[in-house]
């Protein structure tokens, strides 16, 4: 399992180690560009950087990294509305692709009644899967309006909760699906 | 660590023509498996890291009554949804409703389980059990190995430098065939699998006709269980030759002590799955 310690292998501090780098030959930037909550979004990476490293860099830091390893799911995008690990993905792979994150769901001012769900229920502990989760539940309750709370389970199944609040969100969940079925995405 | 060139070609002779160029070079589609490794690789994975993903060549499910064929960058999420693939293989969606996570399951394709060619693959057993063969385009050309002589060792697979998988395909198994499936892990999901174990049998009346019988995670690859298989075929369907069969499956394991479990308790789950299976799905009591 990979730890926390070997984090440093990531764009974002290599450009710190310019020196040491340039014993290798430096790697190509690609320019890409892509949808980012309806936004066009126009830069350029490295091949090896993932799509969670970019996001993040270009300020979407409402994707979490948790582990990079594509266990935890706090990373969850909607990747052309389906939902995928930012950690498993290389952010050249995402070029001209419509991405949805957590803010695109919704709004402080305008949000989906999956977020004022977990907002009722307390479903939001420290709150670092919640982005993550919510995704999630939104992919969820796409595919399946009404789901059991078996169905529920099985859904976020790929989303940890260090706090183990899984009932809270559980109950989020279904209170959302029994409101209305979601308007927004597909 | 150190870099690499990226290229996203949209046919097969586009990744083909384009490989030749670099002497190292690696596929990626889901990266599912490609990123989590990559942070462990030093010198990177490769000099060339070619996508798959916009390679329309490689998707595609068709059912016929002969065949069944699954283009490489099929999903396992496809293979829940898929509605021909539901009603004609069950297998798979109960595989795959068992395979990791929502998230992976969207992203990871069943050429990619494959080609990792890990001993924990889920894609792998039921795919052996429908004597599935894989179909390769490589720099030599097309080709075609029988996915249990594809798997060679721990994660070695038979396939060659540039050479990519196009399809796996396999015979649609006859409407009223037998099926079953089990993955014993330690948690319901994003669970390495224990054991895993597919079973796929043809009967007329009583007498078992064709069997086919697979091992996961118990090996170091997943593999066929022919003496078990051999036994079976031609015989009539009771408690006795369900028993001996699961105990030839047993004798062919080899299973490893990790933190999932014990070699000993993976061996004897060798022996009490496959019964378990068989008799569910040849409809027989088990009585112990």
């Amino acid at each position: 399992m990979p730890t926390t310690a070997k984090r440093t292998k990531s764009s974002a501090s290599s450009k710190n180690k310019k020196s040491k780098a340039t014993k290798f030959r430096l790697p190509k930037k690609y320019p890409i560009s892509f949808n980012v909550n309806g936004e066009k979004v126009e830069t350029e990476t490295f091949a090896h950087t993932s799509l969670l490293y970019l996001l993040r860099d270009l300020g979407f830091t409402e994707v979490k990294n948790g582990c990079e390893a594509g266990d935890c799911g706090a990373c969850t995008i909607l990747l052309d509305n389906v939902a995928a690990n930012a950690c498993c993905i290389l952010g050249v792979q995402a070029d001209r692709r419509e991405i949805e994150t957590v803010k695109g769901i919704g709004t402080i001012d305008n949000l989906h009644p999956i977020q004022e769900k977990f907002i009722e229920h307390g479903a939001i502990q420290c709150g670092f899967c919640t982005p993550g989760m919510i995704v999630s539940a939104k992919e969820l309750l796409d595919k399946n309006p009404k789901p059991t709370r078996d169905e529920i389970k099985a859904g976020i199944a790929g989303n940890l909760c260090r706090c183990t609040g899984y009932v809270k969100i559980i109950d989020a969940i279904e209170a959302a699906s029994k409101r209305k079925p979601s308007k927004k995405g597909k | 660590m150190k870099g690499f060139d990226f290229v996203a070609p949209k046919t097969i002779n586009e990744v083909l023509s384009t490989a030749k160029k670099s002497k190292k070079v690696k596929y990626i589609a889901g990266g599912t498996n490609f990123l989590p490794e990559l942070r462990h690789q030093h010198d990177g994975p490769a000099d060339l890291v070619i996508d798959l993903m916009r390679v329309n060549a490689l998707r595609g499910v068709t059912v016929s009554k002969k065949t069944t064929s699954l283009g490489a960058l099929t999903t396992i999420t496809d293979l829940i949804e898929n509605k021909d693939l539901n009603k004609n293989v069950p297998i798979l969606a109960a595989m795959a409703k068992k395979f990791a996570g929502p998230m992976i399951r969207n992203r990871a394709t069943i050429a990619g389980n494959i080609v990792d060619g890990g001993p924990a693959a889920d894609a792998i057993p039921p795919l052996l059990a429908l004597r599935a063969i894989v179909n390769l385009a490589g720099p030599r050309g097309k080709r075609t190995v029988p996915l249990d002589k594809f798997l060679l060792g721990y994660r070695k697979t038979a396939i060659k430098s540039g050479e990519l998988i196009t399809r796996i395909s396999f015979p649609t198994p006859p409407k009223n065939h037998k099926w079953g499936y089990y993955k014993l892990a330690r948690r319901n999901a994003m669970a390495i699998t224990v054991v895993g174990v597919a079973v796929i049998l043809e009967t007329s009346g009583k007498t078992i006709k064709k069997a086919s019988i697979s091992l996961g995670s118990v090996n170091e690859s997943p593999i066929r269980c022919y003496d078990a298989e051999k036994l079976l075929e031609g015989e009539k369907a009771d408690l006795n030759i369900v028993q001996e069969a699961s105990e030839l499956c047993m004798e062919i394991s080899s299973p490893i002590d990790d933190i999932r479990a014990s070699a000993k308790y993976r061996k004897l789950m060798c022996e009490v799955l496959p019964r378990r299976l068989l008799c569910q799905a040849l409809k027989i009591k088990m009585e112990k």
